[in-house]
């Protein structure tokens, strides 16, 4: 069954049943469910996330309640929920079975949907061992709102660790291999040493000529998983050089001191776009000094003479009835976010595939945000840019402090992600 | 219609829409070139540019112009037709040749570059910019080698050792070779002192282990521009006093140049605080006051006087101050800060006696608020001494609100807790410096829930806090404690003794008191206790003890003030966000 055959059977299976979810007995006169509001009146909305997360590893049930208060949760009232929720200090609003009656009849009634949410994906985050935590978006937005991952890096990705996994974040690696072009601006660096040290070793441990030659073979493995029905997620640099990496099969796109011998001088004409998840027709940068892979960014961020300003982007609206799946990605207190750089920032829409969804948008540039699609049995989702709460990120920035951007709708787009898994009912097929 | 008609037709059409824009290119002027590459439309304004050189190959405006253009649209390999043409226009014009240097070395043609150079250099005979130009455009193209021979070229032809000297300089700190580039610095800054400023600022950079011999290099010199250059390394690299005796050794009998020199090196000591930066800018000033005269003299002494006294050096504080305070010629701004200096130095040195008489003394030179705020730092004095009478005799009826709080502190440590609680209640919650104002809110919180009107045990055990005695402070504090019920004083006196023997180390007392402090009957002191007992144990790494007491915290007072920082240590606890 399709994916969104499932979601849309499930929805109108739900909208039928009323309750949905296993109701907890009431003692007293204590309400049987707890709605967690995700609107201005919520107090943590990143929290929330974690709030639900967490009820699904005990194996319980809850439901999304798209475009409703922002994306409401409903949750059981059982102690150990209201415990959670009083101690991240998450909102709740105490709802009896007769109100709960009518907020599904509101919910019907308008461009609303109820997603049940029942199994906790299992999550890893791509980086290497010795990343920083705090230098990861999604590492930061999964610890703040306490959601259980685990790390995993290339060993794991190309020896079929992946399968173990449902869900699967990329941030700011460069999957052409090249260290993020940052190689000779600044060269000496001890991190850029590191790193290097790092990969070099990486590859040669596992038997490949080059990190080029390594890193193209990681971005295959994180192809076939999406192929096989897995999700991706992935941030910044890591959206356009896995998609480079994949469309390079046979192509040398990787500067000398990556690989010792030059760009392929004609490697832009010979890309296979076919093999690649968003992009096409892309002109790839040739200069190696130039911190820049191609124009699949809008912003290029990185050089002095086309780097573009930061605006803000819009979310789109979606159908919550027919497109569940874009509406969950897209649920928000906020419709207009403030744009946010990173080495990748956006999309060029020219660059775009045709089947790509767009989620968000900045209305009247030529590029875009927040981008989705499928692949085989799964599905991607691409977000550009570093941190949504530190716009301008320079290397060696103080890291951000999320308990202080407890409504950061930025980062609320990074939870819905992690929770859309939790939304669908069919195992991964391996 | 056949084939070769169609393709002359086609022709013609092609010729036909190309010709406005060839047509606009050749009537374009140079404003309209800038104004298109204003707008950012690279591709018109390179045919502007052209348009403009097609009627004038060597205008360099133009020139320059398609040369920034081209950069963009990464094609700045197209100039060189535009060049070849500029140059055989104007063969004389040095501005084509730089130009000319960047362009080959953008097509990394590095003979090229060097024929250019030298045609350049045959014009300009005992230039130097041939060979800096050769270099920098080289360097652009990441060719290091190049640009050494650029300048190696350049020093041998024009035959001087300081030729080039800041580029070599420049190139080997690059190279990561501190001390050539220390011996190319020395004749560049002396050729052109501007230089200084960039060598210090490169040559600072230098690893711990190559500092000893960039100053052993330096200090082998016998001229001013070496010692000023050693001095203003020293102070970069934490040695102040060293940089100030490099410098004296050297300066100038020039009373203007080594008043520069002196002020140079107070503004880079100013960036420091620590105590040996202290004593060499008051020693500098000293310095420099020795150099002045007047009014401007007598500031430079004060600011001496209030370095030494930061630093600790009462005597040379008191030495400068001398007479100043009494110099009926000095500006008002200076006597009366001199007054302030000298009073804070006797405080200070415990000289109160001597204090309160410069006081009396001083009264009709000082203003209200300046005489108040010395009479309250020397009433403070008295306090940690133990005079309270006195104390009170020299604050006398102060009605400000910094007054009003010390008024409040001497009526609590002579245990008058009544009288304390209502002068810290005028003072109220602002007065005074934040450490000083948080803490007369905590002892507020302190009194208030005490029955009693007066307890001395208490006054006296907090006025041996005063005065620093902590460890007799917390055992008489302990005692007080014992004698309260929880909910009366006795939980917020133990919370208060917790912290100071959390502060001194003993951990194990501390959360003894902070676990007796937690008590339900003390629902307005529990939360901070328990708040309190998880710090401390985060700092002792017991994470998973901290996180018990957070939820207990958290879940058990609800209502409290304190949920929200409790929340965010919880969040510390669990590794959620980052340490700050």
């Amino acid at each position: 069954m399709r994916r969104r055959e499932f979601v849309a059977r499930t929805c109108a299976g739900l909208v039928a049943l009323t309750p949905g979810l296993p109701r907890v007995p009431v003692f007293g006169r204590a309400a049987p469910w707890l709605l967690v509001p995700m609107d201005d009146g919520q107090s943590d909305h990143l929290k929330a996330y974690g709030l639900a997360f967490r009820l699904l590893e005990r194996g319980g049930k809850a439901e999304w309640f798209l475009n409703y208060r922002g994306g409401a949760f409903l949750l059981p009232a059982d102690g150990a929920t209201r415990r959670d929720a009083a101690l991240a200090g998450i909102t709740t609003e105490p709802l009896d079975d007769g109100r709960l009656v009518e907020v599904r009849g509101e919910i019907q009634n308008g461009n609303m949907d109820a997603v049940p949410l029942e199994k906790a994906p299992k999550v890893a985050v791509y980086a290497p061992p010795n990343a920083a935590p705090w230098d990861d978006a999604v590492t930061m937005a999964l610890n703040y709102a306490g959601i259980k991952f685990e790390k995993i890096w290339d060993p794991e990705v190309v020896g079929q660790g992946l399968r173990s996994f449902d869900w699967l974040h990329l941030h700011h690696e460069d999957f052409t291999g090249q260290y993020s072009k940052f190689f000779l601006n600044y060269a000496g660096a001890p991190w850029l040493m590191e790193m290097v040290q790092q990969n070099r070793a990486m590859a040669r441990s596992l038997g490949y000529p080059s990190v080029p030659a390594e890193k193209r073979a990681v971005a295959q493995a994180i192809s076939q998983f999406v192929e096989r029905g897995g999700f991706l997620f992935a941030m910044c640099t890591a959206t356009e050089t896995l998609d480079l990496a994949l469309a390079a099969d046979g192509v040398d796109i990787a500067a000398a001191y990556a690989d010792g011998s030059p760009m392929d001088a004609n490697a832009t004409a010979a890309m296979r776009w076919e093999r690649s998840l968003a992009f096409q027709d892309a002109h790839l940068e040739l200069s190696p000094t130039m911190p820049v892979y191609s124009d699949i960014d809008g912003h290029q961020v990185n050089s002095p003479d086309r780097r573009q300003p930061l605006g803000s982007f819009t979310l789109f609206n979606f159908s919550a009835k027919i497109d569940p799946v874009a509406t969950m990605l897209v649920q928000n207190h906020r419709q207009v976010i403030p744009d946010f750089y990173g080495l990748t920032t956006s999309y060029t829409r020219r660059r775009l595939k045709p089947k790509v969804t767009i989620l968000a948008e900045e209305t009247g540039a030529p590029w875009v945000k927040y981008i989705h699609g499928e692949r085989g049995q799964g599905t991607w989702t691409f977000f550009g840019g570093h941190d949504p709460e530190d716009p301008q990120h320079q290397i060696g920035d103080a890291p951000t402090d999320l308990s202080l951007h407890p409504h950061s709708p930025g980062y609320r787009l990074i939870l819905n992600n992690v929770l859309f898994p939790a939304a669908k009912k069919k195992e991964l097929k391996t | 219609m056949s084939l070769s008609r169609l393709v002359k037709v086609s022709g013609v059409l092609l010729a036909l829409s190309a010709a406005p824009r060839v047509l606009a290119a050749q009537g374009a002027t140079l404003p309209h070139a800038f104004e298109l590459e204003r707008r950012g439309d690279y591709q018109g304004a390179v045919e502007a540019y052209r348009g403009v050189l097609s009627r004038n190959p060597s205008e360099v405006s133009a020139l320059l112009g398609l040369e920034r253009v081209l950069l963009p649209l990464n094609r700045s390999v197209e100039i060189l037709p535009d060049l070849r043409a500029a140059l055989k226009a104007s063969p004389s014009n040095a501005a084509l040749y730089g130009v000319a240097l960047r362009a080959w070395g953008a097509a990394d043609q590095p003979d090229s570059m060097r024929a250019v150079a030298e045609r350049w250099a045959r014009i300009a005979p005992g230039d130097e910019a041939p060979y800096r130009e050769w270099g920098s455009a080289a360097l652009a193209t990441r060719h290091r080698d190049g640009a050494l021979e650029a300048y190696r070229l350049g020093r041998e032809r024009l035959g001087r050792d300081d030729v080039l000297a800041a580029e070599m300089a420049q190139l080997s700190i690059t190279d990561g070779d501190y001390a050539t580039a220390a011996r190319e610095w020395l004749p560049a800054v002396r050729r052109l002192p501007g230089y200084r400023v960039t060598a210090v600022a490169t040559l600072g950079h230098a690893p711990a282990t190559k500092r000893s011999e960039i100053l052993r290099i330096l200090s082998a010199e016998t001229d001013f521009t070496a010692r000023r250059l050693e001095s203003e390394l020293r102070v970069r690299w934490g040695d102040p006093l060293g940089g100030l005796a490099a410098l004296e050794s050297a300066l100038p009998t020039g009373r203007a140049q080594s008043l520069d020199a002196l002020r140079g090196l107070v503004e880079q000591l100013r960036m420091q605080r620590s105590h040996d930066a202290l004593l060499a800018q008051g020693r500098a000033l000293e310095a420099i006051a020795a150099r002045l005269s007047g009014s401007q003299a007598a500031r430079t002494r004060l600011e001496a006087a209030q370095a030494y006294s930061s630093a600790g050096d009462r005597e040379a504080a008191r030495r400068m101050l001398a007479g100043l305070a009494d110099d009926r010629s000095a500006p008002g701004a200076v006597s009366s800060g001199a007054a302030s200096a000298l009073l804070s130095v006797l405080i200070g040195e415990g000289k109160l006696t001597e204090a309160a008489g410069r006081l009396r003394e001083l009264r009709p030179q000082l203003s209200g608020e300046e005489h108040a705020a010395l009479s309250r730092a020397l009433a403070t004095a008295y306090v940690r001494q133990g005079e309270l009478d006195r104390a009170d005799s020299v604050l006398g009826g102060d009605s400000t609100i910094e007054g009003f709080a010390l008024a409040g502190r001497i009526r609590l440590y002579r245990g008058d807790l009544n009288g304390a609680v209502e002068s810290f209640k005028e003072a109220g919650p602002y007065a005074g410096e934040r450490a000083e104002a948080t803490r007369r809110t905590m002892l507020l919180a302190l009194l208030q829930p005490i029955e009693a009107d007066t307890l001395r045990s208490l006054g006296a055990a907090l006025l041996q806090l005063e005065q620093g005695d902590t460890a007799q402070a917390l055992a008489e504090l302990q005692s007080v404690a014992a004698d309260l019920p929880p909910a009366k004083g006795g939980a917020e006196l133990r919370l208060l003794t917790g912290r100071l023997a959390a502060a001194k180390g003993d951990r194990e007392l501390a959360e003894r008191l902070y676990r007796e402090a937690a008590s339900r009957e003390a629902p307005a002191t529990a939360p901070a206790a328990e708040l309190a007992l998880a710090e401390l144990m985060l700092a002792d790494r017991r994470g998973a003890d901290a996180v018990k007491q957070l939820e207990h915290l958290i879940l058990t007072y609800p209502e409290s003030a304190l949920v929200p920082q409790a929340r965010r240590t919880l969040d510390l606890a669990r590794g959620a966000v980052p340490e700050t």
